[in-house]
């Protein structure tokens, strides 16, 4: 009897202790279209944070892509449902989350946070020009990238060349590489579908970024002008690129690595699929500017906010598990199983990335790269910013209109989009 | 004596009637009331609904990128519905014969129905792939050598749109007609063949005539599905170049997913459900006129 009793206070406590400590519940929602293994890591990673912190369930959410977790957060918070604690989205997209109220700022838990600053001021300076918004942190580097030249280097010296040092020598050297018309081998190829991003290195080279700060754009300055007008020269005049909009962003690569082109505007998300496709020396630089010996490269990729409308509680297991994400060590192995940038001074530094380094080099040209990169276009009301900036650039790629009168266009229109935030 | 009060009716459509109103009419009653404010969630001047009458409407039909909008839509569904109509009618007659091999060639046209569109968008974007996508290869055969990259060509993007909604969607109509042919008295054929009708003009003034329900039927279903699909616009173009695919649909999903723009997104979802009833009704009533 006296057994019974005692098992039977024993489970009450358990039960007791049980209701007492509930699970927090932290999700974080990633956009998985990005070729490279990523959700098995972060699953991984997900089950050792666990194992770790009993009292605390982490859900993984995987979309496709960056608008759809952007669309999943925006309907959970807009249909009164809890969205996903985490999300990886767009750097850019700051503003338009930030007045939307889809995010809450980070300021108190790195306040709170053990050695929280030191964890903050520990980001590349690069990759924290889209985190800040009001004098208040919106949201931390997650998987960065930037635009990045990569070259076919077996080509280049077959042929008695050089890495571009200006757009003079770029034009040349892709025309010297042109075969049979671009029938059999173009000379270079920029993905144009969606054209803002990797047409940014070529704005920056001449001289000026498309954008001043999240209320100003460039994209009538002559410098401007002038990029495209090169852009257009590499098919007009040095027929060493597909004349229009022609080049997709997904084939793009896989035409660089069957050496279909002897370079190739890209992004260095995709530097882990090309050195194991291309069978062939891969150089990778910033884009030469139009000044001899100038280089440009443009920032992008996904940041990782913290959602609106989570208890202090779970706020903080939030942001505990953020910084267990982006320890250094899980950053150098999420580069090199991606190409992604390390966006930490203290994972560049690690054993785990010098490693990689010297079995990589091409890794450690994509890090330079980033000393000439200025940020990838960032304004409120973006989306139809970009739209505007989007369509004339194509239009003045197909040469419905000439570079000149499609940038004014664009910039009346941006202007127009831009007018209610003025 | 007043009729009794008989509840049991009402309890029957009750269920339905909840339904209806739920999701259909009180959505349809808030976008209407929507549409006349300026709403907009990015703006924090008007991120509390600010009533601004029929300002949306207006100030839309002054944006040239909503005009451009509407004109692409109208040119998709210009050359869809035709050609759907055409090409559907022309198949469920064919496929209505004694032909050796039938079930095959029944199953090879409607196949397409059962992808999901953007499985079917997915293997079109492999088609219309710039170099080695199939299209492209196969018109070389031709001596072909000109534009590569069907979704990026401004003259050529909608038209590839177009394709992939043509071939997704004929084999879905034609077996509506196909039933209508089926069903259809043949006897009358009979009796008209035997009077000497035959070929073209059997067909368009008999056979057409006697499958005026499936028509109809078809036309509507045909014309509100161009509207609504969208999913292929995402796959393939996402709008571009310079707009040139932009559907009205899509543009609605622009405007409230990624511009946060509440009002304007309502305002556009008025004008498509007045577009879509305008020509359901004159659709309705055109097909009456006939009957009488």
């Amino acid at each position: 009897m006296k057994k019974l009793v005692a098992l039977c206070a024993l489970l009450t406590m358990g039960l007791a202790l049980a209701v007492a400590a509930p699970q927090v519940e932290v999700s974080l929602a990633y956009p998985v279209a990005v070729d490279a293994p990523i959700t098995a890591m972060l699953k991984a990673w997900t089950q050792d944070y666990m194992a770790r912190n009993p009292g605390v369930s982490v859900t993984l959410v995987f979309s496709g892509g960056y608008p759809d977790v952007k669309t999943a957060v925006q309907t959970a918070i807009q249909g009164g449902a809890k969205a996903p604690t985490l999300a990886v989205m767009l750097a850019t997209d700051v503003y338009d989350l930030v007045n939307a109220k889809y995010v809450d700022s980070l300021d108190d838990l790195v306040a709170q946070a053990p050695g929280g600053q030191a964890f903050v001021k520990d980001f590349l300076p690069a990759y924290m020009g889209n985190s800040s918004y009001n004098g208040k942190l919106w949201s931390l580097p997650f998987q960065r990238s930037a635009v990045v030249l990569y070259y076919n280097a077996d080509l280049f010296s077959a042929s008695g060349l050089k890495p571009p040092r200006s757009w003079d020598e770029l034009g040349r050297d892709a025309a010297a590489l042109t075969l049979d018309g671009g029938k059999t081998r173009w000379g270079i190829e920029i993905p144009t579908e969606n054209p803002y991003w990797t047409f940014q290195p070529l704005a920056i080279g001449g001289g000026r970024n498309v954008y001043t700060d999240d209320v100003t754009v460039n994209f009538n300055d002559p410098r401007v002008v002038d990029a495209i007008q090169f852009y257009m020269d590499l098919s007009q005049k040095y027929r060493a690129t597909p004349p229009g909009v022609q080049v997709a962003w997904g084939s793009s690569t896989q035409n660089f690595a069957a050496g279909k082109t002897a370079m190739l505007v890209h992004t260095t998300g995709s530097l882990a699929g090309i050195l194991k496709t291309a069978k062939f020396k891969v150089g990778v630089m910033a884009l030469p500017g139009k000044a001899p010996g100038s280089l440009a490269s443009v920032t992008g990729g996904g940041n990782l906010y913290l959602t609106a409308g989570h208890s202090a509680e779970e706020r903080k297991a939030a942001f505990a598990f953020a910084q267990f994400l982006l320890e250094p060590s899980r950053i150098a192995e999420f580069s090199r199983a991606t190409g992604y940038i390390p966006n930490r001074a203290s994972a560049q530094a690690s054993e785990a990335f010098k490693a990689w380094l010297a079995g990589v080099p091409q890794a450690a040209d994509a890090v330079a790269a980033l000393a000439s990169a200025q940020s990838e276009l960032s304004t409120q009301n973006l989306n139809a910013v970009k739209t505007v900036f989007n369509k004339y650039l194509q239009s003045a790629f197909n040469g419905s209109m000439t570079p000149k009168e499609a940038m004014d266009a664009a910039q009346k229109e941006a202007n127009l989009a831009l007018a209610d935030y003025r | 004596m007043g009729r009794r009060f008989r509840l049991l009716p009402y309890l029957l459509v009750a269920p339905t009637l909840l339904f209806v109103l739920a999701f259909t009419l009180f959505p349809l009653a808030r976008v209407l009331v929507g549409s006349l404010f300026k709403h907009r969630l990015n703006v924090p001047r008007y991120q509390v609904p600010v009533f601004a009458g029929l300002g949306n409407f207006s100030s839309l039909f002054q944006d040239p990128e909503f005009l451009q909008v509407l004109a692409n839509t109208g040119l998709y569904v210009l050359i869809l519905i035709p050609l759907l109509l055409a090409c559907s009618f022309l198949l469920a007659l064919l496929l209505d014969g004694q032909l050796r091999g039938l079930a095959f060639f029944r199953l090879a046209v409607f196949h397409p129905t059962v992808l999901p569109m953007v499985s079917a968008a997915t293997i079109w974007l492999f088609f219309f792939t710039p170099g080695y996508g199939l299209w492209n290869q196969a018109l070389r055969l031709f001596g072909y050598s000109g534009p590569q990259n069907w979704t990026g060509n401004p003259s050529l993007a909608l038209g590839a749109l177009v394709l992939v909604a043509f071939w997704k969607n004929v084999g879905f109509l034609m077996l509506f007609f196909l039933a209508g042919l089926q069903t259809m008295d043949r006897q009358v054929i009979e009796a008209a063949r035997l009077d000497g009708a035959g070929g073209l003009r059997l067909v368009l003034g008999m056979v057409l005539p006697l499958i005026r329900r499936q028509s109809l039927f078809v036309t509507t279903v045909a014309f509100i599905g161009a509207f609504q699909t969208v999913d292929h616009v995402f796959v393939l173009t996402q709008g571009g170049p310079s707009e040139t695919s932009a559907l009205l649909l899509y543009y609605l999903w622009q405007l409230r997913f990624e511009r946060l723009d509440l009002g304007r997104a309502n305002a556009v979802t008025v004008i498509m459900i007045l577009a879509l009833l305008a020509f359901t009704i004159a659709n309705f009533r055109v097909s009456e006129r006939h009957e009488k």
